[in-house]
């Protein structure tokens, strides 16, 4: 998932077309039900299982796309 | 010795019937009934008879169940004291709840409090083979404090509920009930144990001669990874916060998957079901799972009334008859809360209001004698709590929720006064005003605080001249940290707005809603 595909989870999910690259979930009113749902839509669509800590560790679409390539890579060696 | 029906006999009687079962398990590991038993009776060892009030650094492990009986087998008042809440708020609980003696977490190095005892839990491994058949010399009476948890307070300081033995040993009894549990059965631990909802899943599981399930994927985020382990686990009880269920009900839909077959009863609670989500949840292959929604205030003790919604039970209840579907004009038919369970007494008052009495019953809020007499009430020769919710009767005897009588809302389950969060965001040096609203995003409610900038020097609340978009920005990022520091995750507001000004009501109060409204807009 690249960022643009993250961002238009963001924008679902917070139903806020408002969005950008360094667009801080739990600042735009994210919390941790809403953060439920795009980790399941991540996992769907890129096949990685990302948690909590993860995402508070990168909570912006460009660092979430980062995190799901970098995952991804792992998945794909092991 | 325990008064008759007292909370720890029920407990002794499981270890007796179940000595060597599980009583819980944990990162693929056990801890038995005896074994449990053992190190819940040297912590009320070290801890002396009557250690009067007793914190608890509840980390989510066996160890703060082991705390949690140790502390009622002593005849101690047990307070969860959550040590991700910042400093002065644990403060705050420790002294609005009268705690005298400390159990921190077995690897802290936790800030003492002067006139604070620090005791540490005992080792379960030490431990395990020490017990001897002495008696315990401690005599408990019904009426003696078990825990004292916290609700929200208008003033900004939380309020401590004091729940007696004799209210937590009934409801446990009811709950067995209600959950039809038998020792087979292994019961997720999910809510945090410092809200009283985990004695829901402890209390009736552990004097049953089931097993607690502790499992860190219950609460990794991911559930693909929580559906797994149950699955794993094999898992036949969930009790789950509303909001959560309705997160689960939306990805199973989405993956078009169910719940693991070994899963035999959903209980949910803690904020009004969604009509779309339970007909979503009918409509899934889950008529085998009982579906229970439930309700309770924390000052009547857990569970005071539940009702079937799905599965073979549902048609015993009213629950299989309602309505999913948005009914004609767009009015969203109610999900019924319950009906009374078997302790309870209820009464409706003028305004719809639901009291419930009973033996459940809390003994008031500690230190706190007008917060008490205004919702302990009298009807009858009866006393009665106001719940502040209105509520509406069918003619089978089920409840339906109408709205609260007071600010009160529900974010993620939790109680919360947007008064409390109002006086603490008022704390902050360059805030003039403030107003906290509830608002719904996308299904679910979270919190909104709208700011107006103040001149820190004099309290002046009007607005600082010349502001800009960075000023305002930064001050809500202030804002957004000075709260972090300060009260739980619960109480900061997802979104923080600074504003020129706040609505007023005609007569001079802030209007929450009204300055929501105004700018909901400009909150992105």
């Amino acid at each position: 998932m690249n960022v643009n595909a993250v961002s238009a989870v963001f924008q679902r999910v917070l139903e806020n077309p408002e969005v950008r690259a360094d667009s801080d979930f739990f600042v735009m009113g994210g919390d941790s039900l809403l953060a439920t749902r795009v980790l399941s839509a991540i996992a769907r669509t890129s096949g990685v299982e990302l948690d909590f800590d993860d995402f508070l560790d990168a909570p912006t679409p460009s660092a979430l796309a980062k995190k799901i390539a970098s995952a991804g890579q792992d998945v794909n060696r092991a | 010795m325990f008064y008759p029906h007292d909370l720890m006999n029920d407990f002794a009687g499981a270890v007796g019937r179940h000595p060597d079962r599980p009583a819980i398990a944990y990162n693929g590991r056990t801890l038995t009934y005896s074994q449990l038993h053992a190190w819940a009776r040297a912590t009320g060892r070290r801890l002396g008879p009557r250690p009067g009030v007793v914190g608890v650094l509840a980390s989510r492990s066996p160890a703060t169940v082991a705390a949690l009986l140790g502390i009622l087998a002593a005849g101690g008042t047990y307070v969860p004291i959550d040590p991700a809440y910042p400093w002065p708020r644990r403060r705050a609980l420790m002294s609005a709840s009268g705690c005298a003696t400390l159990i921190p977490p077995t690897d802290s190095t936790e800030p003492t409090e002067p006139g604070v005892r620090l005791v540490d839990l005992p080792s379960h491994a030490a431990e395990a083979g020490r017990v001897t058949a002495e008696t315990d010399a401690v005599v408990v009476a019904g009426d003696d404090p078990a825990y004292i948890l916290f609700t929200s307070g208008s003033t900004g300081a939380p309020k401590p509920v004091v729940t007696p033995r004799r209210a937590i040993a009934v409801v446990t009894g009811a709950l067995r009930e209600l959950f039809g549990l038998a020792p087979e059965d292994r019961v997720l631990q999910f809510a945090s144990l410092n809200w009283d909802t985990c004695f829901e899943e402890i209390l009736p599981t552990l004097t049953t001669g089931a097993t607690l399930v502790f499992h860190d994927h219950a609460h990794s985020g991911s559930f693909h990874r929580m559906l797994r382990m149950i699955a794993a686990e094999r898992i036949t009880v969930l009790d789950l916060p509303s909001a959560f269920w309705h997160e689960l009900v939306r990805h199973l839909v989405d993956e078009g998957a169910t719940l693991p077959a070994c899963v035999r009863l959903v209980v949910i609670g803690g904020e009004a079901v969604s009509a779309a989500r339970l007909a979503d949840w009918r409509a899934l292959d889950t008529g085998g799972i009982r579906l229970v929604n439930t309700y309770g205030c924390t000052e009547t003790t857990l569970i005071t009334h539940a009702i079937d919604l799905h599965g073979p039970l549902a048609a015993r209840g009213a629950g299989e008859r309602v309505p999913t579907e948005p009914a004609a004009g767009g009015v969203r038919e109610r999900v019924p809360m319950g009906r009374p369970l078997p302790h309870v007494r209820q009464h409706l008052g003028e305004d719809g209001e639901l009291l419930v009495g009973g033996p459940s019953l809390a003994l008031g809020y500690r230190g706190l004698p007008e917060a008490t007499a205004e919702r302990f009430v009298e009807v009858g020769s009866e006393r009665y709590f106001r719940t502040g919710d209105r509520v509406g009767l069918a003619a089978d005897g089920t409840l339906t929720h109408e709205g609260r009588l007071d600010h009160e809302l529900k974010i993620r389950g939790i109680r919360v006064d947007p008064g409390e969060v109002e006086a603490q965001i008022s704390g902050h040096p360059r805030v003039g005003a403030v107003a906290v609203a509830g608002v719904t995003v996308a299904d679910h409610t979270t919190l909104a605080a709208y700011i107006v900038a103040g001149r820190p020097a004099d309290g002046d609340t009007t607005t600082v001249p010349g502001r800009s978009a960075d000023d305002d920005a930064t001050l809500a990022a202030d804002v957004r940290d000075y709260l972090r520091d300060r009260v739980p995750c619960h109480l900061v507001p997802s979104r923080i707005t600074v504003v020129p000004e706040l609505v007023y009501t005609a007569s001079g109060k802030v209007d929450r809603a009204g300055s929501h409204r105004r700018y909901a807009s400009a909150t992105v």
